[in-house]
C-alpha cells in the first residue's frame, strides 16, 4: 500500500531522519508514536509531501510518488489544528477539495451531503461557522473535509491533542469506529501510548529519528524490542541488582518488568514488631531457581487510588516497585503493611 | 531549512512574477522615495555654488533655529501634556469606576472622527476672538484680552486634547490586557486602588506609554495645522513657507534652507524611532490583545478624591465634546448667526449644506438706517457650492484611490514576506516598505514638489511637477507616507494564519493563487479593509501634504476649509464660518461612517454574520407571511 524505503530527511546539516522504512498495508490503522522531536511529524509530512526527503523513495500502490507535487498525491490530512478554513461555512469547508478539482456542483452537493451523514454532521451544522462547532464537531468536518475526495490514505497529525481529556477518549473511540467503517488506510501521528495501544493496528515507535520498533500493540507493549520502547510505553520497574542476583539473570544487561506483572498478596506473618520484622523479613527472602518465580517480601510505602485499580510503591529487596492491582475493594493494602511480592521471570524484558 | 521543501512547481511563471515583482519594486523604492530624498538633501549642499557649507551658515546666523526650538518646545511640552490628559482618560473610563463611562468614552473618542485642521478650525470657533466661549467669557471677565487664543499655548491647548487618539486607542487595549488576577492579588495582600494602579497596573503598561510618548513627541515635532492656524513659528509652517518662495527670489536658497529643515526634523524622527525600536523589543505596540480574565473596574473608596475625579473626567469630557456639539448645532443656523455666535433653534437651516441664497443686510450709513440691500448668491451650500463640491470629491477620490493602492502593495509585499520569511530580501522588502517612517511627510512631499519639476528618464522624459499631472504626485505621496503604518497592521494581521491553513489548501488541490486568494486574503481582509479604512479617513482631512503641493489642482477638502478661516463680511460670500461648520460635519459623518464600518461590522466574523443574516431572514419570513406556511409545511412533515 504505502511504503518507505530508505528516507532520509535533512534540514540543512542535521539529519532528521536516518534510513526510515515503513510498510503500511491496505485498510490498516497504523500509527507513528515517539516522543517530540523524534521524526515522527517529519516521517507523515514525507508522505504527504510538504517534505522532500534527500535520500529514499516513498511508493504508493507500488508507484513512485516521491516527486509527485502535493496536491497531486490523493492523501487526505487531518492536522493538529485541524486547519478548517475560517471564513468558509462548515459545508464550503468540506466542499472545498471538489471545488478545486471542478467537480460539477450538483455532484458536489451530494457528496457533501453523504460524507455529512456518514460523520454524522446534521444539515444545521452544515450551514454553520466553523467557529460554532464543538471541538468534537470540527474534528469530524476535518474528517469529512480529507475523506470527502476520497483519498487513498489518510494522515492524522495529532488530532486528539487540543482537546480536554475526556473528549478525548470519547472522539478516540469515534475515530476507530469511521476508520472501520470506512475501511481507509490510516496513518496516525501521536505521542500519546494510550491513544497508540487503543486505537493501532500496528505501531512505528520512533526515537530520535530512528524506528525502534514496528509491531502490534500487543508486541510493543509486552514484547518491547528496545529499552527506548519498553520505558516509553507504559509504566515499568527497572530491576536491580539484588533482584537481579536472586532471579540469576544475566548481570551485564537491564531488566525492566511491566507494574501490574508483579503480583501482591498479604504477608500475613508480619504483623507483630514491624521494625523487626522488617529486617528479618528481608533476610528471609531466598534466591530463587532459575525459572522459577521469585518471592519478596515487602511494605507498602505509598498508596494511589485510581478506582478501577491501585497502585502502590512498595519497598522491597533495596528497591521501591510500583504494583497496579485491580481494585477487588477487598485486598487493598494500606501503608505500612507487610506484603508478599511475586516476579515471574518470563514476565521481565531484558535488553 | 531550504532542502527539505518541497521542489517548486515547474511552472516558469513563479519566477517571472517575482522577477518582475523584483523590479517594480526597486523602481518604486528608488524613485519615490530615495531619488526624491536624496536630491533634497543634496540640495543643501548645492545650493550656492563653490560654497557648500553656505545654506548651513546663513541658517544658523539668521532666526531659522528659533524654528527648531520652538517645535522642540512645543513637542516637550506636549509629552507631558498629552500623557497627562491621555492616561486620564483612559484610566477614567477603563480602570475606574466613574458614573456614565460609556458616555465619557464617545466624548473621548471624538478625535478619532475629526482631526487636523477640521479639528483646530472647530476649536477656534469656540476660542479665537469672536469666538464662542470667549464672547461668553468676556461677558464676565471684559478685561480678558480677545485675542488669547492664539501662539504658543492656543497650540498646545488644541493638541494637547487633539493628538489623545492614540492613547485612546492603543493604551486603551493594554490596560483591557491586564490580567486581572494580578490586581485581585495586591488587593488581598493590601494594596488600595491607587497603590494597585501605581505598583501593579502602570508598569505593565510603561511600554504602550513610552511608545506613546515617542509618537507625541514626533506628533509635536511635525505639528502643521495648528501651529499654520495658531500662529505658531514651528518647523513644518516655515518649511511650506520656503517651498512657496522657491523662486520668488526675494529670498535666500528658500529650497536649501527648506532642505535643511527636513533634514534636522528627519535626524529627529531618526533618533527617536531608534530608540522606540529599540525598546519595542521588550515590550509590545499596536498589539491587538485579547483579554482573558476581564478588569473589573476600581471604585475610588474615598469619597472626596470620588468626587474630584468624577468632575476631573467631565469637565474633560466638556472639553472634547463642546467643539463638536458646537460645529454640529452652528453648521444648521443662518449666516448672521454663525458670525454671532448665537443660537437660535427656531431659525434652523440647512443653507450651509445646499442651496444657494441671497442675502439681505443693513445698508451702510446713517441715512440708509433700517435699510436693506440684497447681495446675490451671498449664502452658497457646502454641495452647492462649486469650490467645496470640488474639494469633497477630489478628496474623496485621492483618498480612495491613494488608500486602497497601498493596502494592495501591502498586501501583496507582506504574503511574500510571510512566504520567504528567512530569506534576505523579504527583508530588504520590508525595511523599504518601512523607511518613510524616517522621513518627515513634509520632507516627502517637499522633495517630490522639487524633484519631479525637471523632466525625468523613468517617469517617460516627463515633469510630474506641472500643474495636471500634481495629482498623481499626491496620490504616490499619500501612498508612501502610509505604507509602514499600512505594512505594520497588515503584518500583523498575517499571523493571524495558521501555517496549517496553507498546507491544507495544498493539500486539497489548491495552487499558490488560488490558496491566497480563497483561504488567506478572506482571513486578513477585514484586517485589510480596517487599515483601508482608518488611511481613507486621514487622508480625506489631510492637510499637509496637499499644503506641501499648494497647487491649485491639489486643493482638498482640508485645504479648501482652511482657506474658509475668515468671517463672512469681509468676502463677497457670506456664510464661509458655517460652511466650515458644515465641511466639519461632513468629516465627522464619513469619519464616523466609516469607524462604524470597520469597527462594528468589519469585526464580525462568519458565525456573528451568519447568525445575522439567519435574523433577518426570519425578520422578512414574518413580514411577508411565508414564515407561517413554513412552519405548517414543518409540522406536516
Amino acid at each position: 500500500m504505502i511504503r518507505l524505503e530508505d528516507i532520509v530527511v535533512r534540514f540543512d546539516k542535521f539529519e532528521a531522519l536516518h534510513k526510515i522504512n515503513v510498510h503500511v498495508k491496505e485498510g490498516e490503522f497504523f500509527t507513528f508514536l515517539g516522543p517530540s522531536g523524534c521524526g515522527k511529524t517529519t516521517t507523515l509530512r514525507t508522505i504527504t509531501g510538504f517534505i522532500q526527503p534527500a535520500e529514499g523513495k516513498v511508493w504508493m500502490q507500488g508507484r513512485d510518488i516521491t516527486n509527485v507535487p502535493i496536491e497531486k498525491r490523493n492523501i487526505g490530512i487531518v492536522f493538529q489544528s485541524y486547519a478548517l478554513f475560517p471564513t468558509m461555512t462548515v459545508r464550503k469547508n468540506i466542499a472545498y477539495g471538489l471545488t478545486v478539482k471542478h467537480v460539477k456542483r450538483d455532484e458536489i452537493k451530494q457528496r457533501v451531503q453523504q460524507i455529512a451523514e456518514r460523520v454524522n454532521l446534521t444539515d444545521d451544522q452544515l450551514d454553520k461557522a466553523v467557529s460554532q462547532l464543538s471541538g468534537g464537531q470540527q474534528q469530524r468536518v476535518a474528517i469529512a473535509r480529507a475523506l470527502v475526495t476520497n483519498p487513498t490514505i489518510i494522515c492524522m497529525d495529532e488530532p486528539l491533542s487540543n482537546l480536554d481529556a475526556k473528549l478525548r477518549v470519547n472522539l478516540r473511540n469515534e475515530l476507530k469506529r469511521m476508520q472501520r467503517e470506512f475501511g481507509i488506510t490510516t496513518i496516525y501521528v501521536t505521542h500519546d501510548q494510550e491513544e497508540a495501544l487503543t486505537l493501532s493496528d500496528r505501531i512505528a515507535v520512533f526515537n530520535n529519528g530512528y524506528i525502534e520498533q514496528i509491531g502490534t500493540p500487543n508486541d510493543v507493549y509486552n514484547h518491547s524490542a528496545t529499552d527506548f520502547v519498553a520505558n516509553f510505553i507504559g509504566d515499568i520497574n527497572r530491576l536491580d541488582e539484588e533482584i537481579v542476583n536472586r532471579m540469576q539473570l544475566s548481570p551485564g544487561k537491564k531488566h525492566y518488568i511491566r507494574l501490574e506483572r508483579i503480583g501482591v498478596k498479604k504477608d500475613d506473618e508480619g504483623k507483630e514488631d514491624k521494625k523487626d520484622k522488617k529486617d528479618k523479613g528481608e533476610k528471609k527472602d531466598k534466591k530463587a531457581k532459575p525459572g522459577k518465580a521469585l518471592k519478596l517480601h515487602g511494605i507498602i510505602e505509598s498508596q494511589e487510588y485510581y478506582g478501577l485499580s491501585v497502585k502502590y510503591s512498595i519497598q522491597a529487596a533495596g528497591q521501591t516497585l510500583k504494583v497496579v492491582e485491580k481494585n477487588d475493594g477487598i485486598n487493598i493494602h494500606q501503608p505500612g503493611e507487610h506484603v508478599i511480592l511475586r516476579i515471574d521471570p518470563e514476565d521481565v524484558m531484558s535488553y | 531549512m531550504q532542502a527539505a521543501m518541497p521542489r517548486k512547481q515547474k511552472y516558469g511563471f513563479g519566477k517571472l512574477w517575482a522577477v518582475f515583482g523584483g523590479v517594480l519594486f526597486l523602481y518604486l523604492f528608488l524613485g519615490f522615495m530615495i531619488f526624491p530624498c536624496w536630491d533634497t538633501l543634496k540640495s543643501i549642499f548645492t545650493a550656492v555654488e563653490g560654497d557648500p557649507f553656505a545654506v548651513i551658515r546663513f541658517f544658523f546666523a539668521g532666526n531659522m533655529p528659533s524654528f527648531i526650538w520652538n517645535s522642540v518646545k512645543l513637542a516637550i511640552v506636549l509629552v507631558v501634556t498629552v500623557n497627562v490628559v491621555g492616561i486620564s482618560i483612559v484610566l477614567l473610563t477603563e480602570y475606574f469606576d466613574i458614573k456614565g463611562a460609556k458616555f465619557l468614552r464617545l466624548g473621548y473618542m471624538t478625535t478619532l472622527i475629526y482631526s487636523g485642521v477640521a479639528l483646530v478650525t472647530g476649536y477656534m470657533f469656540l476660542y479665537d476672538q469672536d469666538g464662542f466661549v470667549t464672547k461668553m467669557l468676556r461677558e464676565y471677565f471684559p478685561e480678558m484680552d480677545k485675542q488669547w487664543f492664539s501662539g504658543f499655548g492656543a497650540v498646545v491647548f488644541t493638541m494637547t486634547f487633539a493628538c489623545t487618539s492614540n492613547h485612546a486607542l492603543f493604551l486603551r487595549n493594554a490596560i483591557r490586557g491586564i490580567d486581572y488576577n494580578t490586581v485581585e492579588a495586591a488587593r488581598n495582600l493590601g494594596s488600595n486602588p491607587f497603590g494597585v494602579l501605581f505598583k501593579v497596573v502602570m508598569p505593565t503598561l510603561l511600554p504602550t506609554i513610552f511608545s506613546l510618548t515617542v509618537m507625541t513627541f514626533i506628533t509635536g515635532l511635525c505639528a502643521m495645522s495648528a501651529p499654520t492656524l495658531l500662529h505658531y513659528d514651528s518647523i513644518n509652517p516655515e518649511i511650506v513657507r520656503l517651498a512657496g518662495a522657491v523662486g520668488a527670489g526675494d529670498d535666500f536658497s528658500p529650497e536649501g534652507r527648506a532642505a535643511l529643515l527636513s533634514i534636522i526634523l528627519a535626524m529627529f524622527t531618526v533618533a527617536l524611532l531608534l530608540i522606540l525600536n529599540h525598546y519595542e523589543k521588550k515590550g509590545h505596540y499596536l498589539s491587538v490583545s485579547k483579554t482573558k480574565a476581564k478588569l473589573v473596574k476600581q471604585k475610588i473608596q474615598n469619597p472626596v478624591a470620588n468626587v474630584l475625579a468624577h468632575i476631573y473626567a467631565y469637565v474633560l469630557f466638556l472639553i472634547y465634546m463642546t467643539p463638536v456639539v458646537m460645529i454640529i448645532l452652528f453648521s444648521f443656523q443662518n449666516w448672521k448667526n454663525v458670525d454671532g455666535k448665537i443660537l437660535d433653534f427656531s431659525q434652523m437651516t440647512f443653507s450651509n449644506y445646499v442651496g444657494v441664497e441671497d442675502a439681505l443686510i443693513p445698508k451702510s450709513g446713517a441715512r440708509n438706517a433700517g435699510k436693506f440691500r440684497t447681495v446675490k448668491n451671498a449664502i452658497i451650500g457646502l454641495f452647492s457650492f462649486d469650490k467645496t463640491k470640488d474639494s469633497i470629491i477630489l478628496s474623496f477620490i485621492l483618498s480612495a484611490i491613494a488608500a486602497a493602492l497601498v493596502c494592495v502593495i501591502v498586501v501583496l509585499a507582506v504574503n511574500y514576506i510571510f512566504k520567504h520569511k528567512k530569506a534576505k530580501s523579504s527583508k530588504f522588502v520590508e525595511a523599504g516598505m518601512l523607511f518613510p517612517w524616517l522621513l518627515p511627510t513634509i520632507l516627502i512631499c517637499y522633495s517630490y514638489r522639487i524633484y519631479f519639476k525637471q523632466n525625468l528618464w523613468y517617469v517617460f522624459g516627463e515633469s510630474l511637477s506641472s500643474p495636471e499631472r500634481m495629482r498623481i504626485l499626491l496620490i504616490a505621496a499619500y501612498v508612501v507616507v502610509k505604507l509602514p503604518f499600512t505594512l505594520r497592521m497588515i503584518k500583523a494581521s498575517f499571523y493571524s494564519i495558521d501555517d496549517e491553513l496553507e498546507e491544507a489548501a495544498r493539500n486539497l488541490g489548491s495552487g499558490p493563487v488560488r490558496s491566497f486568494l480563497r483561504i488567506k486574503l478572506p482571513i486578513v481582509l477585514p484586517s485589510v479593509l480596517a487599515v483601508f479604512a482608518l488611511n481613507f479617513n486621514a487622508l480625506f482631512s489631510e492637510y499637509d501634504m496637499s499644503a506641501t503641493f499648494a497647487n491649485t489642482n491639489t486643493q482638498t477638502l482640508a485645504m479648501v476649509v482652511k482657506g474658509l478661516t475668515e468671517t463672512g463680511n469681509n468676502s463677497s460670500q457670506f456664510n464661509q464660518a458655517g460652511l466650515r461648520c458644515a465641511a466639519t460635519v461632513l468629516i465627522m459623518v464619513v469619519s464616523g461612517i466609516i469607524l462604524y464600518l470597520v469597527y462594528g461590522v468589519g469585526a464580525r466574523d462568519l458565525a456573528e454574520r451568519l447568525k445575522r443574516r439567519e435574523k433577518r431572514r426570519r425578520f422578512f419570513a414574518r413580514i411577508t407571511g411565508r414564515a407561517g406556511k413554513e412552519e405548517q409545511a414543518k409540522k406536516l412533515a
